[in-house]
């Protein structure tokens, strides 16, 4: 498998937040600090080859009619083992994500690579696809945090670099706002019409190419 | 009466304060994905506030007399989405039967519930907050009817941003997206909101 | 006949997952449940040693909304523990009530609020506040003496009720 052409595709062209504009509700929800971004965003690659690895194994096994059920239960498995060894493991983790460690469950990057990909896919494939489609979350999640957190309290790294990370802006300056709700659903809109812009870009370089040749 | 009140505070925080979309950022994909039009937007509302409803009494019920009894609270994420995921499967095959009417204006908006975050937010904030029958079942239906509230008032807004002129990168979505960034700035005023001091 | 035959598939290998998922989880579970029974039983303890150390807490009777348990330490007065509704979720806390009626620390056990917003509730200044309170309190907005924390009203009042359970259990109880 091509896995170049794969990682770009989940990195860019085909980013699973900023171009399939799947999983908003976490992206939006918890990137409040680095510390929250990096560990969902590794708690769903994780997820996400795992579950991609066994829905492929079983997709000749699982009869067409239930087989959203069925990946359904895959899921939720691996979801809550996360849960598990997070809440036994990495409990500040845990206690910051909260509801929304379950709640990856109906994450739509899960079940929408599930059914797009691995229920297509032999294994091996659907093994990179989950890592290379995890990375580019990931890669989102984080540079959502980065963006909310030196906007919103003027800090870098919170929770990954010492408890208060470091700070780059005095404490009067940050607006708060950012970190809000509010924020969550600007920044993203910002964030999808960058990439749109460089996809747009990109794609234009290609046809320039073609045209040349 | 304090009951009433009790109950009365937790709807009204479900549908403005804490406004499972706006605020909570619970269920965004259809919230994103079925807003282009003002009636499809009313419709899968009324089928959210149908399904919110119905899986909190059916999760509570689930939770309480099997789960805990069974010492089984670690298997509550997969067991809720399979009673959410059979529960829309039943509320389909019923309404085919025996409201065609209403089947026609929300059968295709169901199955695309079962993996509405809202529905198993709300399945499990029920739990975690320690609320009883009646109560889940209150936070449910209002945190659907917050639902429709916020998906119908973003659709119009929507409706009237489909031929804006803006920059080209912003069409689409990343417009919608700040579209809904102001109206949740706006209820954000609800959140220091009170009625029963 | 072949229809039923296709209906017993789907069920048995639907079940058949389910059984396989559950048996992993039972496992996981028994992996994890021990160290996770023993960081929150630490985490309480450390709370209650910080709002009113004692050498010995005795449990008391609780069936109160709210509160999850009680203690008396040793005879300097009560530790509650409460759990409130804040705004990612549940907010676990423990509150030390002194012989004299007023509160003398608050903990916050555990909680789910937004990193920088409501999270701030653990800020020692914040929770100073509480320190010698003895009646029902409220946050500034809602005419009381409690400054909220920026931006996260919900969180404030969220705490601000958990002391006042714990002063409402105390009084009940004849402290």
């Amino acid at each position: 498998m091509n896995f170049k052409k794969q990682l770009k595709e989940g990195l860019l062209t085909n980013n699973p937040v900023l171009s399939q504009l799947l999983g908003m509700c976490s992206t939006m929800a918890i990137t409040t600090t680095l510390f929250n971004g990096l560990g969902m965003g590794l708690s769903v690659t994780i997820i996400l080859i795992c579950s991609n690895v066994v829905i492929s194994a079983l997709r000749r096994l699982i009869p067409d009619k239930i087989r959203i059920a069925a990946y359904i239960v895959v899921i939720a498995g691996f979801v809550t083992m996360v849960d598990l060894l997070l809440k036994a493991y990495v409990p500040t983790l845990s206690d910051s994500l909260g509801v929304f460690i379950p709640l990856i469950v109906v994450n739509c990057i899960i079940l929408g690579r599930a059914e797009a990909f691995a229920s297509k896919n032999g294994v091996l494939a659907s093994a990179v696809d989950g890592l290379t489609q995890g990375v580019g979350y990931t890669a989102a999640l984080v540079v959502m945090c980065i963006i909310r957190e030196f906007l919103g309290s003027g800090t870098f790294g919170k929770g990954v670099l010492g408890a208060d990370g470091v700070r780059i802006l005095p404490e009067q300056f940050p607006a708060l706002l950012v970190i809000l709700p509010v924020g969550g659903f600007l920044t993203l809109g910002c964030l999808i019409a960058l990439t749109q812009w460089v996809n747009r870009r990109l794609a234009e370089k290609e046809r320039e190419k073609e045209a040349v040749k | 009466m304090s009951t009433f009140i009790a109950l009365f505070t937790i709807s009204l925080n479900a549908i403005l304060a804490e406004n499972f979309i706006l605020v909570k950022f619970l269920g965004i994909c259809p919230f994103m994905g079925v807003s282009r039009k003002t009636g499809t937007a009313f419709g899968m509302g009324l089928a959210v506030i149908f399904v919110m409803g119905l899986a909190s009494a059916a999760t509570w019920a689930v939770n309480e007399f099997l789960l805990v009894r069974l010492g089984l609270e670690y298997m509550q994420t997969v067991v809720f989405i399979l009673v959410i995921a059979a529960l829309v499967q039943f509320v389909e095959m019923f309404l085919q039967k025996a409201l065609p009417a209403l089947y026609q204006a929300l059968g295709i908006y169901l199955p695309l519930i079962t993996t509405n975050c809202a529905v198993l937010g709300v399945a499990l904030l029920n739990i975690q907050n320690n609320y009883n029958f009646i109560e889940s079942v209150v936070y449910g239906v209002t945190g659907g009817i917050g639902f429709t509230l916020a998906i119908v008032l973003f659709s119009s807004v929507r409706e009237r941003l489909e031929d804006c002129d803006c920059p080209k990168a912003f069409k689409g979505f990343p417009l919608a997206l700040i579209a809904a960034g102001l109206l949740a700035l706006s209820f954000m005023g609800f959140s220091g909101f009170k009625v029963f001091g | 006949m072949k229809d039923y035959k296709y209906i017993l598939r789907l069920t048995l290998t639907l079940l058949l997952i389910t059984a396989v998922v559950a048996g992993l989880l039972g496992l996981v579970n028994y992996l994890t449940e021990d160290r996770i029974d023993a960081l929150t039983r630490e985490k309480t303890e450390k709370a209650m040693q910080e709002v009113l150390p004692a050498a010995r807490y005795e449990q008391l009777e609780t069936d109160k909304d709210g509160v999850t348990a009680a203690y008396r330490a040793d005879d300097k007065g009560y530790v509650v523990l409460v759990n409130v509704n804040g705004f990612g979720g549940a907010i676990d806390m423990a509150v030390g009530v002194g012989a004299d009626g007023r509160v003398c620390g608050v903990s916050i056990i555990s909680h789910a609020e937004t990193a920088s917003l409501g999270a701030n509730c653990v800020r020692e200044d914040f929770r100073a506040q509480y320190i010698g309170a003895d009646g029902a309190l409220a946050v500034r907005k809602d005419g009381g003496t409690i400054d909220a924390l920026t931006g996260a009203t919900v969180t404030s009042r969220a705490v601000t009720r958990g002391v006042n359970l714990a002063l409402e259990f105390v009084k009940e109880v004849g402290g």
